[in-house]
């Protein structure tokens, strides 16, 4: 349950920010990741429920940019977009690939404030 | 009214800067960190028994073990004669670098060329939170199923190193070795991967000449 850790962290930041920039209220924050980065957005959600009452972004609503997992295909020398876990080229078939997207870690995009 | 700030940072950036403290401190004082990963059972602390066997008559060696309750594995590690410190993460599912920062006080590092920090069972947390280690060295045992890189693929990306444990038990389990290493380089072209077995021996000299000559490197920088 690193979600728990990562909203935890999130919430510190938020507040750092909010002392640097000079803003209490947070109305919404814009995170993203990666699809293959094993971030559950549920659990994502229930630990933001548990840890948020209390800070500046308590009530805030979560916005999730959640990045597809891509592999570069050798065969088809062209990114291709994972639509399962298998890793595998998703039109020819073919194994001769690269992850080139979708462990990406989670990270505050923008927020928006009072 | 409200108003959109721009932000792009990383949400464990406050761990990556504890964590990059972590490193200059281990580069000054030139100890070899390295952080170990896997699923519990797969075989970490039967690997650090084996590896600190072969190294200690080289390298001054100490461990940092990691678990979320108990002292089973520092006490196996403390009957090979090496410093260990156990950090009970109590309930936490992964060390972090502040929780490697407050160990360090229990070790001698300056009289310590190589520091294994063993982490908590699991292939998904530890992946994410860099404690200042040189390098991260995961192992992947042979009963858990060849589907495992595709299913935690941050573990297999962000190790340099893939051991493959437990190979005397490739007779008796379905485990499709082949598919794992090319779904492995698939995450991590870069990936070495070393093929072994704690219990017999098998693979293990590799691995140990391996990263003997990665310390080597550090030392003589």
């Amino acid at each position: 349950m690193h979600e728990l850790s990562l909203i935890q962290s999130l919430l510190e930041m938020v507040e750092e920010l909010g002392a640097e920039k000079g803003f209490q209220r947070v109305g919404v924050l814009r995170l993203s990741f990666g699809r293959l980065s094993c971030v559950d957005p549920q659990a994502l959600r229930f630990a933001f429920d548990v840890e948020a009452p209390g800070t500046g972004a308590a009530g805030a609503e979560l916005v999730f940019d959640i990045l597809p997992g891509v592999l570069y295909c050798f065969a088809c020398e062209e990114e291709r977009t994972m639509t399962s876990h298998e890793l595998q080229c998703p039109v020819c078939g073919g194994r001769q690939v690269i992850l080139t997207g979708g462990t990406e870690e989670l990270k505050l995009m923008e927020l928006e404030v009072d | 009214m409200s108003t959109k700030v721009t932000v792009v940072k990383n949400v464990l950036d406050a761990n990556d800067r504890l964590a990059a403290e972590n490193r200059t401190l281990f580069a000054d004082k030139k100890v070899f960190v390295v952080n170990l990963m896997s699923s519990p059972g797969a075989g970490k602390t039967s690997l650090l028994e084996r590896t600190i066997q072969e190294l200690q008559g080289t390298w001054k060696i100490g461990v940092i073990e990691g678990d979320i309750q108990d002292t089973y594995d520092a006490d196996r590690i403390a009957a090979l004669d090496i410093p260990v410190v156990q950090i009970n993460t109590g309930g936490a599912c992964h060390i972090d670098g502040n929780m490697v920062r407050e160990a360090l006080p229990g070790l001698n590092i300056d009289a310590m060329d190589l520091l294994f920090v063993e982490n908590v069972g699991n292939l998904v947390c530890p992946a994410e939170f860099d404690i200042g280690e040189e390098m991260k060295i995961m192992i992947l045992s042979t009963p858990e199923g060849a589907d495992k890189p595709a299913k935690y693929p941050l573990m297999f990306q962000s190790s340099t190193a893939l051991i493959i444990n437990k190979i005397d038990l490739l007779p008796y389990v379905s485990f499709d070795l082949e598919k794992a290493k090319r779904d492995a380089l698939i995450l991590n072209p870069k990936l070495l991967i070393f093929e072994i077995s704690c219990k017999t021996g098998d693979g293990l000299k590799d691995w140990t000449r391996w990263l003997n000559e990665q310390i080597t490197a550090l030392a003589s920088k």
